[in-house]
């Protein structure tokens, strides 16, 4: 009897504040204004042409490439295997699963770096991890990818090499004469995106 | 911050780890509150012992109430909280079948497995039934699929499905739950038993 008083006095007033007060909806992980200064200061989410130029060519399947332009400049050019998500369409409930994922590497791309940074500032500060920058955008992409500029002979191997290497990704990425549509493949159907949510075990009964 | 193994704050192998040691501790807990004896298990349904609903009631109103205030505080993210998927036909048949070795037995499967640890004869008899059941169970799937499959639910919890806050709901459990303790205490009186 005086067990049940006792508890009764413990757990109705518990019972009464959870009725009270509202469910807390906020995502637990997410990045104070100076922590996430300190990401932009340091550049961790660029990720460099020729590191996407190999990914492409090794058709790396945890590469997704997403287009922050509008549809129009989408539909012009892009990149191969990309999807365009418009800036404006940024936080649209469409997307969500896209961005906020644990499986695939998501590199937003525009014509520079700033409308694709202002697109990794948004998802990071929603505590998405997985998103990334590729640095420079499609403007340094066709610099350096496209039409790679053949180095002085005097420089170090590993310059002459690299330029090796952008020659050929550049053949196999459709480059050498300047921007061309490649549009009817980049257009394929959103690759299917697995959830976030971890297999959880079943819980047993009694 | 929570769930743990969500967010990889532990591996999967910690996780059975403290699963373990949780484990051991649950059943520490069923022992000493006398639930290894098939009279208390059984008393239940016949309204002279309802240890098993005081029990059981009270350990699911602390791990709710913890749950949601672990949540309020943002400790645990509930949306990753495993929710049993719910077949409503299996759930009802389920129960039937269980309450009824529930009675007829004397024990759950967990406290069958709690009773043979102090070396209870008949709980071995109850563990080689509850086998039984499983190969039964497995063996004759194709038979049962259809009913175990039907009026599948998803994995509603209990306020949506009563379109109510979930405070509310727990606030409403809260209140359940010690009505019921009143009306078991009541019953234990009225039925009373004097040696079990």
């Amino acid at each position: 009897m005086k067990m049940r008083l006792i508890l009764a006095s413990v757990f109705i007033p518990l019972g009464i504040i959870i009725a009270a007060v509202p469910e807390n909806t906020t995502k637990p992980f997410r990045l104070t204004a100076g922590e996430l200064l300190n990401e932009i200061h340091e550049g961790t989410q660029f990720i460099s042409t020729d590191q996407i130029a190999d990914m492409l060519v090794q058709k790396d399947p945890s590469l997704q490439l997403i287009d922050v332009r509008t549809q129009a400049e989408f539909e012009k050019y892009s990149l191969p295997g990309s999807v365009n998500i418009p800036l404006s369409d940024l936080l649209s409930e469409e997307w969500n699963d896209f961005l906020d994922q644990g499986v695939k590497m998501n590199v937003f791309y525009s014509n520079g770096n700033l409308k694709a940074n202002e697109a990794w500032m948004i998802t990071r500060q929603l505590g998405f991890k997985n998103n990334y920058v590729l640095q420079g955008g499609l403007n340094y992409w066709a610099e350096t990818i496209l039409n790679p500029q053949a180095p002085k002979s005097v420089l170090a191997d590993d310059e002459i090499a690299k330029y090796d290497f952008r020659k050929g990704a550049s053949a196999a990425l459709g480059g050498g004469n300047a921007v061309v549509s490649n549009s009817n493949e980049s257009n394929t159907a959103k690759p299917p995106i697995v959830k976030k949510k971890k297999k959880k075990k079943v819980a047993g009964g009694c | 911050m929570g769930p743990l193994i969500v967010n990889e704050i532990i591996s999967p192998n910690t996780n059975l780890l403290i699963a373990m040691l949780i484990g051991i501790g649950f059943g520490f807990v069923l022992e000493s509150s006398g639930f290894s004896s098939s009279r208390k298990l059984a008393g239940m349904f016949y309204g002279y012992d309802t240890t098993v609903l005081k029990v059981f009631f009270t350990a699911a109103i602390t791990a709710m109430i913890g749950m949601l205030f672990f949540s309020l505080f943002g400790w645990i993210d509930l949306s990753y909280v495993y929710v049993n998927p719910t077949y409503l036909t299996s759930a009802m048949v389920g129960g039937a079948v269980m309450g009824a070795g529930f009675i007829i037995g004397g024990f759950c499967p967990g406290t069958a497995f709690c009773a043979l640890s102090i070396g209870k004869l008949d709980a071995l008899a109850f563990i080689g039934g509850l086998v039984l059941g499983i190969i039964f169970f497995t063996e004759g799937y194709p038979m049962w699929e259809d009913l175990y499959k039907a009026n599948f639910m998803g994995t509603p919890t209990m306020n949506e499905l009563l379109d109510i806050p979930r405070g509310i709901f727990a606030l409403g459990l809260i209140l359940a739950a010690f009505a019921m303790f009143w009306v078991g205490e009541w019953a234990e009186k009225k039925f009373p038993r004097e040696e079990y």
